[in-house]
């Protein structure tokens, strides 16, 4: 069991980093990699998420995008969407930020050990699965098939092309990928993610489905899920909530009973299915 | 019905003192109620001028805040400059007492932009001693220090909490308080390290705590007592249907009850029910910045998850647009989510949000409604 | 705008339309933190203050709701030379005032004001400057509030986006506790209007006028009835809403009415 070993003073003094790479992914998205001061490790699960904060522009709930194997910087990829990731595309390497965290609940790597991984990402979502894919990638032994289901809108704001390129050519991967709106040099399957799953071949018994992407993704790729007949016990998720605090007191991320700062943002599916607010 | 209505006949010379009658046949009646919770407490009597004394005298021990009038016809709490400005007799504060340990705003940390730099806030926990604080009311700051203390702690609510002293008061109920539909007697005494029991002539001064006998001694006015003394029930008259630890269970099955959308079709949303609960603690966290452009405060605010913001993401989807969905919520974080975890109804009865509503909605009529709706359903299924 | 912006100075312009100008007169009592606004900034056009022009600005703030075609052009060129533009005050945020003609005939409002020579001076119905242009923010209020100015003029000289409120002035009321005007008999406007103000005019006695527009995705059945039972019908509640929101009320579904 991975845990918290992150020191801080109080809930809420952040602690004071570095970026020590940035990398543009699309024209709204950027890959920051970020290391902690003396070389401390982060410690998180995949799918966990640290509280960002710039002293004027505030704190903000990243995902993290990098897996655990790999230390001891991690990666945070942001979108610019308000006042504080604006500001954060405008940094530089050497520039400073203040981290919180890990937070919150990761995938459950333990149970899924030695089972087939089934990935579907929707968007942005590929930011928070990189952290299992990588994961598992990187201990490939300890997993069966890992089959990635990507969709983006449009080609233009596909996330991580280098990573895809890699793991399209890795063996043992199997990556397959949708766009809702092709461009001219698009030579891809085009329409919604959903599309993609009714023709994999699965042993839905053995295999864990992952998935994370925009709200209105979740719906349609349970149903598709569901008429698969993969086991609902087989199914994680993440959502995304509004949080400020990170640490269960602010009330902003609670879903019915659960905060997902504490509970989520990662979600078993026979769990989040009590909550009725959550898909 | 329960059994202090019998007591009421008994003790019928209103609020006069009177001697309890031991081992009589009300003895059993009196297992959970009101009087026991006082009966084996030392006592002492003070009249008004005593009690006003006595607050000057809390004034030279520490800090003293009171209940006082503010406006034509509203009360607030404040620091005392005056012993003779506490209201005794006071329906409600507009404001719960957690504005003293979760303040409106406050700064968590300070900072400066140009060099990335911050330093942690310290705060200052001095001795307040609180006077006039009815149950409902401290049974609201039990509950904050459940939500707050619980996980991980806030310091800085418990340091304050560490240094308060508080000291109880007897209240008459006005039509919006429900705290004895919820268990929660006029004369509930945890808390408190005095409690004053209103009576005809004056006060009647319970010692709860070891704390509170310390001040007491050193107090000059006043006079011992030693009679049992039964004290009337005034009965509350707002009413919940049911018992209150059925509660829970209604809430299991009213999810989805069309009393939601009949309420929120009255509700404006403005959020005065989040922002006088004694027992909301929502906050919102937010950097100001000084004119400077350098030097700034990160400080959190009161939020209340009945404003339309609340549950928007930053990409603009917002989680609970309807104000049905925003109302159940918050009915339901006081009736049946943080009860899962603690055990307790996080209302406490205080009538705030109904006596505040711009819209003239009630909670107990909401609760009532649920109720109905769960009964209707039971009855269905029985058939 | 980084730090470094902020030594080099941003150009800040101020433009009036149809308005009283007193959003602007304004500005210049804040005599605490005018010294320090102009540290950071050059001011290179403000017709109340001086005579200077520019040609571009890093900041155009706006007053004044358009309300006649000139103003089409002139805001229009405003645009184009301005990285930011911030409507400043109700009339420019929603018509404000201006926009209470909007409910009459055109002709009779030009001949009640104008007389026989209305033609000579020609008007169309008063819209907000989002109407004809993009407005990257905005400072409500009539006049502006000085908190959300001082707000929205830090953020914007810090590079960052400014965030007014967006939930009632019952909330600042509340925090304030002050005594609810409603119950005291007036009418009040304060559950459904944009906090921002620090409930100014129910802390001083008054009313909620609404001069800060309406909050977000509002329950215009609800705030009518709410209206209706503390005494006011649903047709005055539709008209003192109306003082400063004609274009939002009239964009609004029925608010109750049949």
């Amino acid at each position: 069991m991975l845990t918290n070993t992150t020191e801080m003073k109080d809930l809420y003094y952040p602690l004071m980093s570095d970026i020590i790479k940035v990398e543009q992914l699309t024209a709204t998205e950027k890959r920051f990699e970020i290391a902690l001061p003396d070389n401390q490790v982060l410690n998180h699960k995949p799918g966990q998420f640290v509280e960002v904060s710039l002293f004027g522009f505030g704190e903000a709930p990243i995902s993290i995008s990098s897996s655990p194997t790999k230390t001891p910087a991690f990666d945070l990829t942001v979108r610019r969407t308000g006042k504080l990731t604006d500001k954060m595309h405008e940094l530089a390497v050497g520039s400073k930020l203040g981290i919180r965290g890990p937070f919150g609940n990761g995938f459950d790597v333990d149970f899924m050990k030695g089972k087939d991984m089934l990935f579907i990402a929707g968007g942005i979502g590929l930011a928070p699965l990189k952290s299992l894919i990588d994961y598992t990638i990187d201990k490939r032994k300890d997993f069966g098939r890992i089959i990635i289901v990507y969709g983006t809108k449009h080609p233009s704001e596909i996330l991580f092309s280098n990573e895809i390129e890699k793991w399209k050519n890795l063996k043992d991967v199997e990556f397959h990928m949708t766009v809702d709106r092709p461009d001219d040099n698009w030579k891809g399957n085009i329409g919604v993610i959903t599309t993609l799953i009714p023709p994999l071949e699965i042993n839905v018994e053995n295999t864990i489905a992952s998935i994370v992407g925009p709200p209105i993704m979740y719906k349609f790729v349970l149903m598709s899920l569901n008429s698969k007949r993969i086991p609902d016990e087989n199914i994680y998720m993440s959502l995304e909530r509004r949080m400020k605090c990170g640490v269960g007191k602010c009330g902003h991320c609670q879903i019915n009973h659960s905060y997902v700062c504490q509970d989520g943002p990662v979600y078993h599916y026979p769990k989040a299915k009590e909550l009725e607010e959550a898909v | 019905m329960p059994c202090y209505y019998d007591l009421m006949l008994y003790s019928h010379c209103g609020t006069k003192i009177v001697k309890q009658a031991s081992n009589t046949m009300w003895g059993f009646l009196m297992s959970k109620e009101f009087n026991s919770k006082l009966t084996d407490l030392k006592r002492y009597f003070f009249n008004e001028s005593d009690v006003r004394k006595f607050i000057d005298f809390l004034m030279t021990k520490a800090e003293v805040i009171a209940p006082q009038t503010k406006g034509e016809q509203s009360f607030a709490y404040n620091v005392v400059k005056n012993s003779s400005d506490v209201a005794l007799e006071y329906p409600r504060t507009m404001q719960p007492l957690k504005k003293y340990f979760l303040p409106p705003v406050e700064t968590l940390l300070t900072f400066k932009m140009s060099s990335n730099e911050f330093s942690e806030e310290v705060i200052e926990a001095k001795k307040q001693i609180f006077f006039g604080i009815h149950s409902y009311e401290m049974k609201g700051i039990h509950l904050l220090d459940y939500c707050l203390g619980k996980g991980k702690p806030e310091s800085n609510y418990l340091k304050r909490r560490a240094n308060a002293l508080i000291i109880g008061i007897s209240y008459k109920p006005d039509k919006y308080h429900f705290a004895t539909s919820l268990g929660i007697d006029i004369e509930e005494t945890e808390g408190f390290a005095l409690f004053f029991e209103k009576v005809t002539e004056g006060y009647l001064v319970f010692v709860v705590t070891d704390e509170g006998a310390e001040l007491i001694k050193d107090f000059s006015g006043g006079k011992p007592i030693d009679e049992q003394v039964n004290i009337e029930e005034l009965p509350q008259q707002a009413k919940i249907k049911y018992h209150y630890n059925r509660l829970p269970q209604v809430f299991e099955h009213v999810y989805n009850s069309r009393v939601w959308d009949h309420f929120a079709d009255k509700c404006v949303g403005c959020g005065t029910c989040n922002l006088l609960c004694p027992t909301c603690y929502c906050f919102d966290v937010r950097d100001e910045v000084g004119l400077n452009a350098d030097d700034g405060k990160r400080q959190r605010f009161w939020d209340g998850c009945m404003l339309n913001s609340f549950a928007e993401v930053a990409g603009g989807e917002n989680f609970r647009n309807k104000l049905a969905a925003r109302m159940r919520h918050r009915l339901y974080r006081k009736f049946s989510y943080i009860t899962k975890s603690s055990g307790e109804l996080h209302c406490v009865g205080c009538g705030r949000c109904t006596r505040y509503c711009p819209a003239d909605i009630s909670i107990v009529e909401i609760i009532n409604s649920l109720i109905e709706d769960y009964s209707a359903q039971q009855k269905k299924q029985a058939v | 705008m980084s730090a470094q912006a902020v030594k080099s100075k941003p150009k800040v312009a101020f433009f009036d339309f149809t308005s009283c100008e007193g959003c602007q007169l304004n500005k210049l009592n804040f005599e605490n933190e005018l010294l320090d606004i102009l540290e950071l900034v050059d001011i290179v056009e403000f017709r109340e203050a001086m005579d200077d022009k520019a040609d571009a600005y890093d900041i155009a703030f706006i007053e004044g709701s358009i309300s006649t075609p000139t103003c089409i052009e002139r805001i229009h060129d405003i645009r184009r030379r301005s990285k930011v533009l911030v409507a400043l005050g109700q009339c420019a945020v929603t018509g404000g005032i201006n926009a209470m003609k909007n409910s009459h005939p055109s002709e009779w409002v030009q001949e009640t004001v104008y007389g026989k020579d209305k033609y000579l001076f020609p008007s169309i119905p008063a819209q907000p400057v989002s109407a004809i242009v993009k407005v990257d923010y905005e400072v409500r209020g009539c006049p502006m509030s000085a908190p959300e100015y001082l707000h929205v003029f830090k953020s914007l000289v810090l590079g960052r986006k400014p965030e007014p409120p967006d939930y009632a002035v019952c909330v600042e009321c509340k925090l304030k506790e002050n005594e609810c005007v409603l119950e005291k008999g007036m009418f009040c406007l304060g559950p459904i209007t944009r906090a921002g103000c620090d409930a100014l005019c129910p802390s001083n006695g008054q009313y909620c006028t609404g001069c800060r527009g309406m909050v977000s995705n509002i329950n215009e059945k609800g705030a009518v009835d709410m209206l209706k039972k503390h005494g006011f019908s649903t047709e005055e509640a539709i008209k003192r809403m109306k003082l400063f929101n004609t274009n939002e009320v009239d964009k609004q579904i029925s608010w109750g009415r049949k």
